[in-house]
């Protein structure tokens, strides 16, 4: 049974996220004007249309490109030492501390109740064309799932294959991967909510409705 | 020759082969790689021999490789196979910057024209080459794509084939991706949309080709290398790829195309590679085609070559040509380094009469997957890898022999090429045998299952090379 008290309170002890931002790309980086402990925003908006608190730009072939902030929260670290610099790919250049959303806690305790559909192999996956399609019409938590119905394509090594659902029946409720990005083997691909647990997702919701407080 | 610095745009053991022949020719470099590829053999030989090493986010991204070229005061680009290799506007874009540099491979305008099989298909068509029937425009809408199905299938049926076959073929696509055939006309309908699809995600570009499917043949190929003139191209012979994975991927490559003095055909084996080479000459010249390409060929069992694409690049298997080839007494051509040499510009310096052939080469593909299943790729991690160094075998591998790999789920599962040389063909098969039996080759997934690879298949496929 899930102890939503006991999760609630493990997660207050720690209720932010560090989260680093690299450069996404080779360039030299000009950075902007923040400092450290500053907040900053995230995408927000009704369709994410404001992007967030500008961190840096990596100009390349005289493009400059701006690295934003993904997420709330407050500048931890800032490497302003990269100013002007070549930088590779991949370089960190800002730390966030970053406190979590209502969301975000519902999403971290309901890993803990849906039946979990993991990744076989290190891979891309995407869902199958006719679900790809209900999902961007309907919302993933329109497509009711069963055991051995075709749900993902696996790509790796530039070749794809099918791969089946196994488990429960019920409504994908929680999509875990993104388009084009690599999932490790064993991390979870979906979260499947069968008819059972429905009343324990909703006593979550509640739950942290109620008492989770955001922070900036 | 005058002082280069070249930007290696790729990964693994071409980038490695590239270095290599970079060092030959005293040449400066850049190397790049991605997150995934940190522990791949190309960035340590690159470390090794003190070349300039960047980070990118991807091998796809022009912008990435245009602002390390800028930030290393790279003169050059060498884009190897796959990736950049036969985009045009890459090649155009490299050129005609602001900081112009020289891009390794044919001029742009010759890449446009041959690198795009359908336009290569309308030349060809052109000058009286045989190509494969079906389209040669890349087809965007379902309705025309049914109706040249329906059309391939009519005229294969009219002609007496028992059981006629359509190949869909991703437009975007190379070797040997995104092909499936149909032999039942009423499935055209999903394999075409299935193909679509997968082209679109891995191409961005969802055109496909429909053609006819020519059961029973041979897949030949003529290595040509020309300078910049344009003028004076001349080939380093022929290779047999007919050896492939169910996926129609090469597993095994052999060097020259058949071997009528060893082997006996049911046609005039001489006189089919000769008439490619010819027809390939012919062709290169009339585009006055300037670097290294692949003229790919498939012959039919009653000896009739049809034209199949032109590979406007270095290809994988380049070195079994090389292996054969001797340029009046150097012997052992490094066809990557000739590249390299007449793509910066310096005249190619002999003629047809001063390359002779000799023995018989064999490339095997070393490669994690699983053969009996699909040639499936298999992932995890390589444990031990090695094998005995023969005065007759090159092998080429990004996979580290001292430590732990894990294989790069991003690209294919290509671990090495093994190339041995003989005399003649029954000593290049005991050779290829005998090395193939000295590889150690062991690892694990993350289950703990053991490593697959297709050791065994390129093992049984040895007795059948060249072979018809």
């Amino acid at each position: 049974m899930l102890d939503i008290s006991k999760l609630l309170e493990e997660i207050k002890q720690t209720p932010f996220d560090e989260v680093e931002i690299i450069s996404p790309w080779c360039g030299r980086v000009s950075c902007a004007d923040i400092n450290e402990d500053d907040p900053v925003s995230g995408p927000c908006g009704s369709w994410l249309e404001i992007p967030g608190t500008l961190l840096a730009s990596v100009e390349r072939e005289h493009n400059p490109k701006p690295v934003r902030a993904p997420e709330k929260g407050r500048i931890k670290l800032i490497r302003k030492e990269l100013e002007g610099q070549f930088i590779e790919a991949g370089t960190p250049l800002v730390t966030l501390k970053h406190f979590l959303t209502k969301q975000e806690v519902i999403q971290i305790i309901l890993r803990q109740a849906l039946h979990l559909f993991n990744a076989p192999e290190r891979a891309k996956y995407y869902f199958v064309p006719e679900v790809d399609m209900k999902i961007r019409t309907a919302g993933h938590r329109s497509v009711r799932v069963n055991d051995g119905m075709d749900l993902f394509i696996m790509s790796r090594m530039k070749r794809e294959v099918t791969l089946p659902y196994s488990g429960p029946e019920g409504l994908i409720y929680s999509v875990y991967f993104s388009h084009n990005e690599n999932v490790g083997a064993g991390d979870p691909l979906i979260g499947v909510c069968p008819e059972e647990l429905m009343p324990i997702v909703e006593d979550v919701v509640a739950r942290v409705q109620a008492e989770w407080e955001e922070q900036d | 020759m005058e002082k280069h610095k070249v930007l290696i745009a790729n990964r693994g053991e071409i980038a490695m082969r590239i270095t290599r022949a970079c060092q030959k020719l005293d040449l400066d470099f850049v190397c790049v790689y991605t997150a995934e590829d940190a522990h791949s053999g190309h960035v340590a030989l690159a470390r090794e021999l003190g070349g300039d090493i960047y980070r990118v986010s991807s091998y796809h991204d022009a912008n990435e490789l245009m602002a390390v070229a800028d930030a290393s005061e790279a003169t050059a680009v060498h884009p190897g196979y796959g990736f950049f290799a036969e985009d045009f506007r890459l090649s155009r874009r490299v050129t005609q910057r602001e900081r112009g540099m020289i891009f390794i491979g044919p001029s742009w305008r010759v890449i446009r024209e041959l690198g795009d099989k359908i336009n290569t298909k309308r030349l060809a068509r052109s000058l009286g080459v045989p190509t494969v029937p079906g389209s040669d425009k890349p087809i965007y809408d379902e309705m025309e794509a049914e109706h040249v199905a329906q059309s391939l299938y009519e005229f294969q049926l009219s002609s007496g084939i028992a059981q006629p076959t359509i190949m869909v073929k991703a437009s975007a696509g190379g070797g040997g991706m995104g092909i499936e055939e149909v032999q039942d006309i009423a499935m055209f309908r999903s394999v075409y949309r299935r193909i679509r699809n997968y082209a679109l995600r891995n191409f961005k570009d969802e055109g496909v080709l429909i053609e006819q499917r020519i059961r029973d043949f041979n897949h030949l190929e003529v290595q040509i290398v020309s300078d910049r003139s344009g003028k004076n191209p001349v080939h380093f012979g022929t290779r047999n790829c007919s050896i492939q994975s169910t996926g129609h991927q090469k597993r095994v490559e052999v060097a020259p195309g058949f071997a009528p003095d060893e082997i006996s055909y049911a046609f005039d084996a001489a006189g089919v590679l000769s008439e490619i080479t010819e027809h390939s000459l012919a062709l290169a010249r009339k585009v006055r085609y300037d670097n290294v390409g692949t003229w790919e060929w498939i012959v039919t069992r009653d000896g009739r070559p049809f034209l199949m694409e032109v590979n406007t690049r270095i290809q994988v298997e380049n070195g079994v040509s090389g292996i054969i080839a001797s340029i009046g007494d150097r012997e052992g051509i490094d066809i990557i380094a000739e590249q390299i040499r007449v793509g910066l510009g310096e005249p190619l310096g002999y003629s047809q009469e001063d390359i002779s052939l000799d023995g018989v080469g064999i490339e095997y593909r070393i490669i994690a997957e699983d053969p009996a299943a699909g040639f499936t790729p298999w992932v995890g991690r390589i444990e031990k890898f090695s094998w005995k160094q023969e005065n007759w075998l090159e092998m080429y591998t990004q996979v580290p022999t001292d430590k732990p790999y894990d294989i790069p789920t991003e690209f294919d599962p290509n671990l090495a090429l093994g190339i041995v040389w003989g005399r003649n063909m029954e000593e290049a098969r005991a050779r290829g045998a005998a090395f193939l039996n000295s590889l150690v080759l062991e690892g694990s997934d993350s289950s703990g299952n053991p490593l697959k690879s297709n050791i065994s298949f390129l093992r049984a496929k040895t007795d059948e090379i060249l072979r018809f």
